[in-house]
């Protein structure tokens, strides 16, 4: 026993290994998440980013198996916990989801049932994934402790969404997600439609709380401003393709992906020398028909024949650092930028 | 009555002066309203000929307001909003229904979701000629000369190809550049612009604002640019004024307010913008809590409930007025009126 903790402390507890998921339609297959691995260890935080379409929220799905109907895996592994939840039945995948893995949803608006008392909406989770089943009085108890842990007044258990606020309900939506003392929370935009100054609340409540319990998280946003204050860890998606991973300060301060650097060069900041920022020109491929080779090739300045015809592999620079670009040793240090 | 200068001795294109919008609460045909809600409190600013005013704030700040006022899609509760033509000033908030026409010419507005300010049932020239049909600018060829020539400088060329497109076959940045094209086909000298880039990707915005930048340039065009992202309005803007519950409680140079904030509620603002750096730390952000609604409030300082710094003063005197504090630095705020020497 004690010699498996061991080994499970370094084990990651969740490993995504060449993951490929399709979508299908009437125009046929589309490509929304070709061959992505990322692991994530405990006490970790992870980020996601890419622009819509780049396949980020598929992947959430794909972790919690809420998938779409049409989806269809084509290959790959989601090991939790060293098992495989693409080898589950149904039954057993809802004994881990919530359980083990749960989500903080984008849209705190929408994420509610009118109807009910927010309390009787996360009694409801409870009761569905807590064995054994908590009493009624043990149930709001802790309830009434999630909501003290997310900054929010006990009493509000018994209101209704309408009487929350768009940040109060997306504290509500974290606690949802602590109710069944998850191991893993995935937070899919935790706070794309809120304003700034309650968008750092929610933050510090997330660092705050994933510190005392010792979770992981798995952040998810476009906004890459995010990313760099709440994740150790990071991966960047393109076109439905894992492009660069690797510690957040480095992928920062060292982006060796085209993409990831003229990601970061066309973030405006309010700190620093105000610069002019490279555009990004050309938009994402269709994904029904992704480009051959490299799948950033026709937007990318630093292109050759290669890029055209053969895919780069996600190879490993230095220091945990991941990039699937033939010619990252010709992206120039961020500092320098882009010069035409 | 404060006076907010523009840059420059240049005058004024645009002039607001003591500008209210209140909405009625509980009111009916036969019943007087319970309450109002004041989204805008009596704000005054200047914008210069060319010139790129942000107007940024949270939620609910009345910012869209303004700005929806400033192109009369609104009308003002009271105060005027003085526009710059030829020698003599008219003021928008009063121009009847006759003299609107005229009005559209000079005056035009960007909004903020390219899906849903574009008619689905009509081409991308339909959409783009439209404001030339209705002001009966130049003949059909003409029209389209024009139509093509605005297509080609926002980006979407060749025109012949995006002419006759629906906007259901444009992605979301395309959309926008539509919705550009629109507003600046009668060469308008001033555009409202209401988050004109956040429904688009990161990759997609920075071409859209240096669109608007560079025909910003070339045509001479002002803008209003409503935003609740600071680092947008930084990109874009030559000045900004921060509103609170109505207010403008601070208005300078951009790179002045963002090195040198005044207002308490500036600074919170400031420190709460998330930076794209993971070695950079945030301040702390100091007020807490979300903006609430200014229904009826009372005439101390708006900000007075969240303000870390707020003093006694502060809750029995009147919502302190814009001040300069030097280099066209106003401020709004009891405290750094009485701490600047």
């Amino acid at each position: 026993m004690t010699i498996s903790n061991e080994v499970s402390n370094d084990a990651p507890i969740l490993d995504v290994r060449n993951v490929v998921m399709h979508y299908r339609t009437e125009k046929g297959d589309v490509s929304a998440i070709e061959n992505v691995s990322f692991s994530l260890k405990s006490g970790e935080s992870f980020g996601l980013v890419g622009e819509s379409g780049c396949g980020k929220t598929s992947m959430a799905m794909a972790l919690l198996q809420l998938q779409a109907e049409n989806a269809t895996f084509k290959g790959g592994e989601i090991v939790l916990n060293g098992e495989d939840m693409l080898k589950m039945n149904p039954a057993e995948v809802r004994s881990h989801r919530w359980s083990d893995i749960s989500m903080v949803f984008q849209g705190a608006m929408n994420a509610w049932n009118p109807v009910h008392r927010v309390g009787a909406q996360i009694k409801e989770a409870m009761d569905l994934h807590i064995r054994p089943q908590l009493s009624h009085t043990e149930s709001r108890e802790r309830i009434a402790s999630l909501f003290e842990m997310v900054g929010l007044d006990p009493e509000m258990m018994d209101r209704y969404p309408h009487e929350f606020s768009g940040g109060m309900r997306q504290r509500a939506i974290i606690a949802m997600a602590l109710s069944c003392d998850p191991q893993i929370i995935i937070a899919d935009e935790p706070t794309t439609a809120l304003d700034v100054i309650v968008q750092d609340q929610i933050l510090t409540e997330l660092k705050k709380i994933q510190h005392d319990l010792g979770m992981s998280i798995i952040y998810i946003s476009h906004d890459i401003a995010v990313i760099a204050e709440v994740t150790d860890r990071m991966g960047v998606m393109y076109a439905g393709k894992m492009v660069e991973t690797g510690p957040t300060i480095e992928v920062f301060h060292n982006p060796k992906h085209p993409y990831a650097f003229l990601l970061l060069s066309s973030t405006p900041s309010i700190t620093g020398p105000r610069r002019k920022l490279a555009p990004l020109e050309g938009e994402p491929p269709n994904l029904l028909d992704p480009p051959p080779g490299c799948r950033f090739h026709p937007r990318c300045p630093f292109v050759t024949d290669q890029c055209r015809t053969e895919e780069p592999p996600l190879a490993e620079i230095g220091g945990g650092h991941r990039v699937a670009c033939w010619n990252w040793e010709s992206v120039p240090p961020l500092s320098e930028g882009l010069r035409k | 009555m404060t006076d907010v200068q523009a840059p420059a001795s240049t005058r004024p294109l645009i002039k607001v002066e003591g500008l209210q919008k209140l909405f009625p609460i509980g009111s009916s045909r036969f019943r007087a309203p319970d309450a109002h809600v004041h989204a805008v409190d009596g704000i005054d600013f200047e914008i210069a000929p060319g010139e790129s005013l942000g107007l940024v704030g949270e939620s609910g700040c009345g910012k869209s307001t303004t700005g929806r006022m400033l192109v009369r899609l609104m009308d003002p509760t009271a105060g005027s909003i003085l526009l710059q033509d030829g020698d003599e000033m008219i003021d928008i908030a009063a121009i009847d229904k006759r003299d609107m026409l005229r009005f559209r010419r000079r005056v035009q507005m960007i909004f903020q979701d390219p899906f849903e300010s574009l008619n689905p049932r009509r081409t991308v020239y339909d959409t783009v000629a439209e404001p030339l049909t209705v002001q009966r600018v130049g003949s059909v060829p003409e029209r389209e000369m024009r139509v093509a020539k605005l297509l080609d400088l926002v980006g979407l060329s060749p025109a012949d190809t995006f002419m006759f497109r629906y906007p259901h076959e444009l992605s979301g940045g395309q959309r926008q550049r539509v919705a550009i094209a629109r507003a600046l086909v009668l060469d308008p000298s001033f555009v409202v612009a209401d988050e004109p880039t956040s429904m688009l990707d990161v990759s997609i915005r920075i071409s859209i604002m240096d669109l608007m930048l560079s025909l910003a340039e070339e045509f001479g065009v002002s803008y209003l640019y409503i935003t609740h992202d600071l680092a947008v309005a930084r990109y874009m803007c030559d000045r900004i004024a921060v509103m609170y519950l109505g207010k403008i409680v601070e208005i300078t140079d951009t790179e002045e307010l963002l090195s040198n904030p005044q207002h308490p509620y500036t600074k919170a603002l400031l420190s709460a913008v998330p930076v794209p750096d993971p070695a950079y730390r945030r301040p702390d952000v100091l007020i807490k809590g979300g903006i609430a609604k200014a229904i009826d409030p009372p005439p101390v300082c708006r900000f007075v409930d969240r303000c870390p710094m707020a003093t006694d003063f502060c809750r029995t005197h009147d919502h302190p007025d814009l001040v300069d504090k030097g280099n066209r630095h106003f401020v709004a705020c009891h405290l750094v009126e009485s701490s600047a020497g």
